[in-house]
């Protein structure tokens, strides 16, 4: 009997994501912003539980304040650490070493997003806790935590690919770092708009066109309508039509950059 | 003696009508009522009031304004009614002789205390007489604690506590390896 051995390799994506997964949390660096995010929820539903000017609310507005924020900064943390994948490296000096690799560049940028996108899985991880104390009783943890999941995932998914792609073409770390946050304020401005501009046809287009307002729109309809989630499912699209847009569109450059 | 009785009468009938007021002119001829005078609720609840303003007079109203008017009993409690009600002011359609118009104010208790709630009818033109009100509806807001203030300071202190313990003990770990 002839033993065959497996020569079965770990895909080089694979190999990619290990090793930016071990850089961005064993550096300490995915840890440290994690923290200061679990600090910003902590005073958040401090605030939340205990002000009397915040304690008017309602337990699933408290909830959906709470789920709203962690969604935004989480995407965030993600959206910086797509920011720093390829200036970062090409700044530090180990970008031509990484590209001598027997690796593709599809791959290499594969494995890079999804390191990044670990960010906003960790900060989800962070939030579950903050959302159940808040929302326990009413029976709203389950919902809000798979909307959250599902809503803060596409518009990572969407951050994280528009940073990568900022920083291939950013000369430097910091203009990668200083164009996806502007990009990503711009993108939240529409939620500090007055209530009359917020309704219309035109103000509603605006809303849905945004993937951001979008997404936290469809959260609180589920969390503090508690509609179900068919209901809404159009707030949707434009969060998933970026999230899967930017993820091509990441491709076009790198598949360039490799003929 | 028939013209001090004639002169007598038309007095009589004067004081009436000046104590009365001009009954069906005016902003008089609109009521106002409201299905209840008293509330109870919690702080943070949603509730509402339904009014229904009706035209007593022989022809038809147009051009009225409804507005609600939210503020608090009590001299120490500040209370904006925009956080009460963001629709405070409605433009009534014209109501025909003897119609009416129900309209339902939808608030949301922002301040404990004592609160009155009011509806105002008044003409679009901005005629300098009085507005036609409704009766008063009293808003007894108790205070409320909906979660457990106390129980949030552990979770809020421990899960960075815990986030920052691994990471001191990493960067501790990779100290020693270096």
């Amino acid at each position: 009997m002839v033993a065959v051995e497996s020569t079965a390799r770990p895909r080089a994506w694979a190999v990619v994501t290990g090793q930016e997964l071990r850089d961005l949390w064993l550096g300490g660096r995915g840890l440290l912003l994690s923290l200061a995010f679990s600090g910003l929820l902590s005073a958040l539903s401090y605030l939340v539980a205990t002000n009397q000017a915040l304690n008017f609310l309602e337990q699933r507005e408290s909830v959906n304040l709470t789920l709203q924020v962690a969604i935004a900064v989480g995407a965030m943390l993600a959206l910086l650490g797509g920011a720093d994948a390829i200036s970062g490296e090409r700044e530090r000096g180990s970008l031509e070493s990484l590209l001598l690799t027997p690796v593709s560049r599809l791959e290499l940028t594969a494995g890079k997003l999804l390191a990044a996108l670990s960010l906003w899985i960790a900060a989800l991880v962070v939030t579950i806790p903050y959302v159940w104390f808040l929302g326990r009783g009413i029976g709203i943890v389950g919902d809000a935590l798979a909307t959250g999941a599902l809503v803060g995932t596409l518009l990572a998914i969407f951050l994280v690919s528009l940073g990568v792609l900022v920083s291939i073409f950013a000369g430097s770390n910091r203009v990668s770092l200083s164009v996806s946050l502007f990009v990503l304020l711009a993108l939240f401005a529409p939620t500090q708009f007055p209530t009359s501009a917020q309704q219309g046809w035109a103000g509603d287009l605006f809303l849905r066109a945004n993937p951001l307002t979008a997404g936290e729109h469809y959260v609180g309809k589920i969390v503090v309508d508690g509609h179900h989630w068919s209901q809404d499912v159009s707030w949707l699209v434009s969060p998933a039509i970026a999230a899967a847009l930017f993820a091509v569109l990441l491709q076009s450059p790198v598949r360039a950059s490799c003929n | 003696m028939i013209r001090r009785a004639l002169i007598m009468s038309a007095l009589a009938v004067s004081i009436a009508l000046a104590l009365a007021g001009p009954a069906l002119s005016g902003s008089n001829r609109i009521a106002v009522t409201v299905d209840r005078t008293a509330i109870s609720t919690s702080l943070g609840h949603k509730f509402s009031v339904r009014s229904r303003i009706t035209n007593n007079g022989g022809s038809a109203a147009s051009s009225l304004v409804a507005h609600l008017n939210v503020l608090s009993l009590r001299p120490d409690v500040y209370l904006d009614p925009e956080d009460w009600s963001s629709h405070r002011t409605r433009y009534l359609p014209t109501i025909p002789a003897g119609g009416s118009v129900a309209i339902t104010w939808r608030m949301q208790a922002v301040n404990a205390g004592s609160i009155a709630v009011f509806v105002a009818v008044l003409p679009q033109n901005g005629e300098p007489r009085p507005p036609a009100t409704g009766p008063t509806v009293h808003v007894s807001i108790a205070r409320r604690t909906t979660l457990n203030s106390g129980g949030i300071l552990p979770l809020a202190l421990g899960i960075p506590a815990l986030l920052a313990a691994v990471s001191f003990g990493l960067r501790r770990r990779r100290r020693a390896s270096d």
